[in-house]
């Protein structure tokens, strides 16, 4: 039964990478003219387009350039860096691990406040108003401005914490961790705001059940009521949205890697997209298009897991 | 409790509009006009001092908000137009439009819309018009979702059946009586649209990749704000709350409405 629900999937999301690889593969060669012109910029003549074309293959039809691209990238060759000449996998190689750093810290603390803080019951009317407040920073306030203004008060008024940059763990832990803080609080702040929504909703519903009653019934407390009761009942969607957020993950850093200045797979990718880099825009959109197929492939098996209410759709 | 906040949230959405419409007779300089007198903190001539060009921040701050009005409304309103016609079709045809629609839909709900938005931007050129459509075509598949739930549960109406047994067609239905049932909802995700179009539109622009100068915009402004936020840090923290006061104002608008 699990195996072929595995297959089943499996068989819907190869094809959807294919096509959505192939989309934008296609729609970056095309669009953006050919690597060769962008590689040497406006000026160059057409001699020495044509002749730099020739060499990299970039005259070949169109589908044989993405079938090539594909078979190497199937082998982690995706080529070099038009503009630091570096393999695109070791520069990848080199910022992902930032960025899953970076990524998981975030998730995990924001759906943990979010989970914690959102119980407490409603009771203790001093936290609501504060908890309320951050949701609604987390949702109204972009990344960067959050960045920004964390800069402002702890490096530039406070003197507290770096503003900008990244250590890697070698270079001593306090030091790796001071310049963390900052990141991990600002992308946090964002996917406490996304979680809280979800998991306030689903609260609610919680607690109009039975279940809810019953147990108030037998006498338990508050907090026992929503932490042992409701919390269990409530918790399934944020997982999931927490499991969706990491296959989105580089979507999430890019806002808060430039701002902090981290050398992550947000902050490449960006640099790729202003200096026009063809094969590292090529490999980190496959990437996010592989990390959202199987996050959706994974949460979706789990929830069936979990919930077998739910049958195949 | 709700309409509180409904009442918060609109008040803050009339206030930006009328800082937009009346910007040219509020704002104390023109925006444009730089001045030898750069980077200097808040002042009774500059309230929120001058940018590295010698502009006066207020001034640029209150232009902003027709840059940021424009393109979130007109954001929403793309992907309105794409959206809507695919979620009606889908939900009221069903069968293969709509299993062709769903998984469709719900890939592009799963993307990043931001890394899209910079994907489609740098192969379109950024330009104003150019950033509505980007968002528009980045958005359009939440408001295609909503509206193809809504439709699902007027389809099952005793109205429409009459309608069908009335002879009339698909397109005319859809039309005249499934619309009208749906439209109350999307003017509700309406508000909520236009807040996520300029958080993306404002990223987008903190970036790099947004509204090109002198054009003011928010984000630039945070932007190149940042690179001062030692010397005059009103630079770049103004824009940054006006861009999350206005989101605040249409997410609280858009979320009690429902």
């Amino acid at each position: 039964m699990m195996l072929r629900l595995v297959g089943q999937r499996l068989l819907y999301a190869i094809p959807t990478v294919f096509v959505l690889t192939a989309l934008l593969f296609f729609s970056v060669t095309t669009i953006l003219g050919s690597p060769a012109s962008m590689m040497l910029g406006e000026d160059a003549s057409p001699q020495a387009i044509a002749e730099l074309n020739a060499q990299y293959g970039f005259d070949r039809p169109a589908l044989e350039q993405y079938v090539d691209w594909l078979g190497r990238a199937m082998h982690a060759d995706f080529g070099r860096s038009f503009t630091t000449r570096e393999p695109v996998a070791s520069a990848i190689a080199a910022a992902l691990p930032v960025t899953l750093e970076l990524a998981v810290l975030s998730i995990a603390l924001a759906a943990l406040a979010a989970v914690t803080l959102n119980s407490l019951p409603t009771a203790r009317r001093v936290i609501r108003p504060l908890v309320v407040g951050a949701n609604l920073v987390g949702i109204a306030m972009p990344n960067f401005v959050i960045g920004i203004a964390l800069i402002f008060a702890f490096s530039v008024s406070l003197r507290w914490l770096p503003s900008t940059g990244w250590v890697p763990w070698s270079q001593g832990l306090s030091t790796h961790v001071r310049h963390l803080v900052m990141p991990v609080l600002t992308l946090s702040a964002y996917y406490f705001g996304a979680f809280s929504l979800v998991y306030r909703a689903e609260l609610r519903e919680a607690y109009r059940r039975f279940y809810i009653r019953t147990a108030r019934a037998k006498g338990a407390s508050e907090t026992r009521v929503a932490f042992k009761h409701a919390l269990p009942n409530a918790v399934l969607p944020v997982i999931t949205f927490a499991g969706l957020s990491m296959g989105q993950l580089i979507g999430g850093a890019v806002v808060t890697e430039t701002v902090f200045s981290m050398p992550g797979m947000g902050r490449l990718f960006v640099g790729a997209i202003a200096g026009r880099d063809f094969p590292v825009m090529l490999a980190i959109g496959m990437l996010v298009v592989f990390g959202v197929v199987i996050m959706n492939l994974i949460t979706d098996l789990l929830y069936r897991l979990v919930n077998p209410q739910i049958r195949l759709g | 409790m709700i309409r509180a906040a409904a009442r918060i949230g609109l008040a803050i959405v009339l206030l930006v509009a009328a800082c937009a419409i009346l910007a040219p007779a509020i704002a104390p300089y023109d925006p444009a006009r730089s001045s030898l007198d750069s980077l200097q903190g808040p002042s009774a001539a500059h309230w929120l001092g001058t940018d590295e060009l010698g502009r006066d921040m207020l001034s640029r701050v209150i232009y902003g908000a027709r840059t940021s009005l424009l393109v979130g409304a007109g954001a929403a309103f793309v992907s309105l137009l794409i959206g809507a016609p695919v979620g009606l079709f889908a939900g009221y045809l069903g069968g293969g439009a709509d299993r062709l629609a769903v998984p469709v839909i719900d890939l592009f709900i799963a993307m990043p819309g931001l890394v899209l938005a910079l994907i489609i931007t740098v192969m379109v050129g950024p330009s104003l018009p150019n950033l509505v459509i980007v968002l528009g075509l980045v958005m359009w598949p939440s408001v295609a979702r909503l509206v193809r739930g809504q439709t699902l549960a007027v389809r099952e109406m005793a109205f429409i059946e009459a309608a069908v047994v009335a002879g009339g067609s698909a397109g005319w239905i859809i039309r005249r009586h499934i619309w009208p049932n749906v439209a109350r909802v999307v003017a509700a995700q309406f508000a909520l649209t236009v807040s996520l179009a300029i958080i993306t539109s404002a990223s987008l622009s903190f970036l790099g990749l947004g509204i090109p100068p002198p054009t003011p915009d928010w984000g630039s402004m945070v932007r190149s704000g940042y690179d001062y936020i030692g010397v005059n840090p009103v630079m770049s923290l103004a824009p940054g709350a006006a861009i999350a006061f206005t989101v605040l104002g249409f997410y609280l608008l858009g979320s009690s409405v429902e």
